[in-house]
């Protein structure tokens, strides 16, 4: 996909091209999931499950469309991802990764706490992250946890806080190269 | 299979090596193919954005690793024209003299196959092609060589603050020598510090491949090739010269691309790779390699980042990613363990990513990351030390089991720091804290070890028996083959590679053009 500078910089530096209806669109991951916009590769297990940590890693995550970030980049040639993943040197495909570590951290939560991870609260939900974010959890079977912790820990950030949105929460210009002909939309 | 027509020069990758050679080859009048293994980019696709950066690497492995201390290969290669050089923070210091006589000298190490004052007039005629930004009078460290075309780059608060720690410990720092332009130059805009550098910078202020001598080579009439995988070097019948190189496109179609000379600079990794693959039964442990050393000293230099935390605004976002300031006060190699060390201070800061905010505190998550996010992009500072990788033949590629696509094998990459490259680290580590206190910090942390430049490998030397390559970036066994990038240097010295790197292409690339007849007789 090829965005030109002026789309690029009016819908935000995650703007993505998401099918909807037969034809593609550019959304931001936020807008793609205020519009409910269907997921490719991840099912809706696996998507609840991502949300779920990401929104205890740093709350914000889900409204700003962390599923739809990292569905549309598991789709997506991986030599082109945006994935953090790709400096860590997991050799791709991706999916190879993230189904495994979700599948985990789902069986991590039930076997910590018999909840799902939507339904720990705020001290479990530590507990629960403090458990896999330093070394392997017992019967831990996917790729290292503590690189499951820095990966996903980066998804959230990058849509949280690597947008011109996110500098605006933390009040830093962000400075983009070519001004843009307007606001941020 | 197709053959392409014949060419006076085929270069082997679009980086920073590799385009000083077309544009100097192809504006001396040869024809010149460039042959890149990534895709197609040009400084419209760069996106000031630390997630759109990531398209700058590679995600498919070339590249496996037994090391105990990493080279950090997808960190530091590039993927797509402009090679690893897209995304390099332009940080220039010259090597210092000792650095390439360093068995000489110190009985550790390895000499290079001449002296600084040989290479000097590279770097100023370098200098002055891109628009160099700094204070050569300020540089007290700084070897022999013209002043800078352009005065320095900015300093925010952010470099005031850790100036003051540098100074309260007795250290000198100096404005940081940069390849962007603090003015206009040749046609080019200045910098207007947004500190995106690490996505690639689409102004033309930091002179990147694709902003300086890729646009002279394409003038000059060099061809420029996307999506094409060099294998092999081929070699005549008598295996004595190089005919050509085989590649893949990117429909997996085999190619033969022939030319009177083979300039490789596919990457420090790439390069022993590709020479490994070109065993014929005339050189049966690789084309040039009758020393045995194709792949052996590999460095990549060993770096660790200071933070702190202060009560004032830092101004933080403000600069180049590469910094505003430098000190090389503790360059010499016999103070403590054996090795030099610089520091790049003030580093602009972006929220996300690897040198990210965030990231500089991997541990926090939940409400502790949000509030210090929102402290961290107020008041923090970030300085990196780049620390000497000393030469080990031990440090090696090898070719691994395990094969790409196109059944080339990928690269096998073994490297494990010197015991004083070791103590050098942790002693350096232990500084930058103190440094960061000295300026005032409320809180001082640094990161776990990371690797930059990487080097070495197909190292050049005045010895055919143990070296590939002759001073002028020659193949001792095969002289119209040529290897481009870091991958020749013998030393690492502790100073960012890329400079040299333009350098030593140019060196040789003027040595290519003027004795052409006697090279590809």
């Amino acid at each position: 996909m090829t965005l030109s500078r002026r789309e690029f910089v009016k819908k935000g530096s995650l703007s993505l091209s998401f099918a909807l209806a037969g034809s593609h669109i550019l959304l931001s991951p936020a807008e793609a999931h205020a519009k409910k916009i269907p997921f490719s590769v991840l099912t809706k297990d696996e998507v609840k499950t991502l949300e779920s940590v990401c929104e205890i890693l740093l709350s914000g995550a889900t409204e700003s469309g962390v599923a739809h970030f990292v569905d549309h980049q598991l789709g997506s040639d991986p030599n082109d991802s945006l994935l953090v993943l790709k400096y860590f040197g997991f050799p791709p495909p991706y999916t190879d990764f993230y189904r495994p570590v979700l599948a985990a951290l789902k069986q991590l939560s039930q076997s910590m706490f018999s909840l799902d991870i939507q339904s720990l609260d705020e001290k479990q939900g530590r507990e629960f992250i403090e458990a896999m974010r330093d070394k392997n959890p017992p019967d831990w079977k996917a790729p290292p946890a503590p690189l499951a912790y820095l990966a996903l820990r980066n998804d959230a950030v990058d849509v949280v806080y690597g947008t011109p949105e996110g500098f605006k929460k933390l009040g830093v210009p962000y400075m983009e190269h070519i001004l843009p002909p307007e606001g941020w939309s | 299979m197709s053959k392409n027509e014949k060419v006076d020069v085929v270069v082997v990758g679009t980086g920073a090596a590799s385009s000083v050679y077309a544009a100097l080859l192809a504006e001396s009048g040869k024809s010149v193919v460039m042959l890149e293994k990534g895709n197609a980019r040009k400084l419209d696709d760069l996106y000031s954005s630390q997630t759109w950066a990531r398209r700058l690497k590679w995600a498919t492995p070339h590249m496996m690793e037994e090391s105990k201390d990493s080279i950090w290969y997808n960190f530091n290669a590039g993927h797509g024209y402009g090679g690893a050089a897209i995304h390099h923070y332009a940080v220039w210091p010259r090597y210092h003299p000792e650095d390439m006589k360093e068995l000489s000298l110190y009985g550790k190490g390895l000499d290079w196959p001449f002296e600084y004052d040989v290479l000097r007039p590279f770097y100023d005629q370098i200098q002055s092609d891109v628009g160099m930004s700094g204070d050569a009078e300020k540089e007290i460290w700084r070897p022999a060589g013209d002043p800078y075309p352009l005065p320095p780059v900015l300093q925010s608060n952010h470099g005031t603050v850790l100036a003051k720690g540098f100074a309260a410990l007795d250290q000198p720092t100096s404005p940081i020598p940069m390849a962007i332009l603090s003015r206009p130059y040749k046609g080019r805009d200045a910098c207007i510090w947004d500190g995106w550098c690490d996505a690639g910078c689409p102004t033309g202020a930091l002179a990147n491949p694709l902003v300086v001598f890729i646009p002279r080579a394409l003038k000059a009439g060099a061809v420029m090739k996307s999506d094409c995988q060099v294998t092999r070097v081929l070699t005549d019948s008598k295996g004595e010269r190089a005919s050509g190189v085989e590649y893949f496109d990117s429909k997996g179609e085999r190619h033969e691309q022939h030319a009177d000379v083979v300039v490789l600079g596919a990457f420090t990794i790439e390069n022993p790779r590709i020479l490994l693959n070109s065993a014929t039964d005339k050189h049966k442990d690789g084309l040039a390699n009758s020393s045995g050393t194709v792949g052996k000293y590999i460095m990549s230099h060993p770096a660790v980042t200071a933070f702190g935390m202060f009560d004032e605004d830092t101004e933080n976002y403000l600069g180049a990613t590469g910094g505003q300031l430098l000190t090389q006060h503790r360059y010499p190699k016999e103070e403590g363990a054996f090795g030099s060390q610089q520091w790049e201070i003030a580093l602009a800061l972006k929220p996300n990513d690897l040198l990210g905010i965030a990231m500089s505190r991997a541990d926090l998550f939940g409400n502790d990351l949000h509030k210090f996010m929102k402290e961290g992009s107020r008041s923090m500072t970030s300085m990196v030390a780049v620390i000497e990788d000393l030469p080990q033949a031990e440090n090696r590629i090898e070719l691994s089991d395990k094969k790409d696509k196109y059944g080339m094998p990928l690269a096998l990459a073994k490297h494990t720091w010197h015991d004083e490259t070791r103590k050098l680290f942790h002693a350096t580590a232990k500084e930058g804290l103190e440094i960061v206190k000295a300026a005032g910090a409320k809180e001082a942390w640094h990161s776990p070890p990371g690797g930059q430049h990487i080097m070495g490998g197909t190292i050049m030397g005045s010895d055919p028996t143990s070296s590939v390559t002759n001073e002028n970036a020659q193949c001792h066994d095969v002289p119209n083959l040529v290897l481009g990038g870091g991958g020749v240097f013998p030393t690492s010295s502790c100073v960012n590679s890329t400079y040299t790197i333009h350098a030593m292409a140019m060196k040789s690339a003027q040595h290519l053009a003027k004795n052409w007849s006697a090279i590809v007789k």
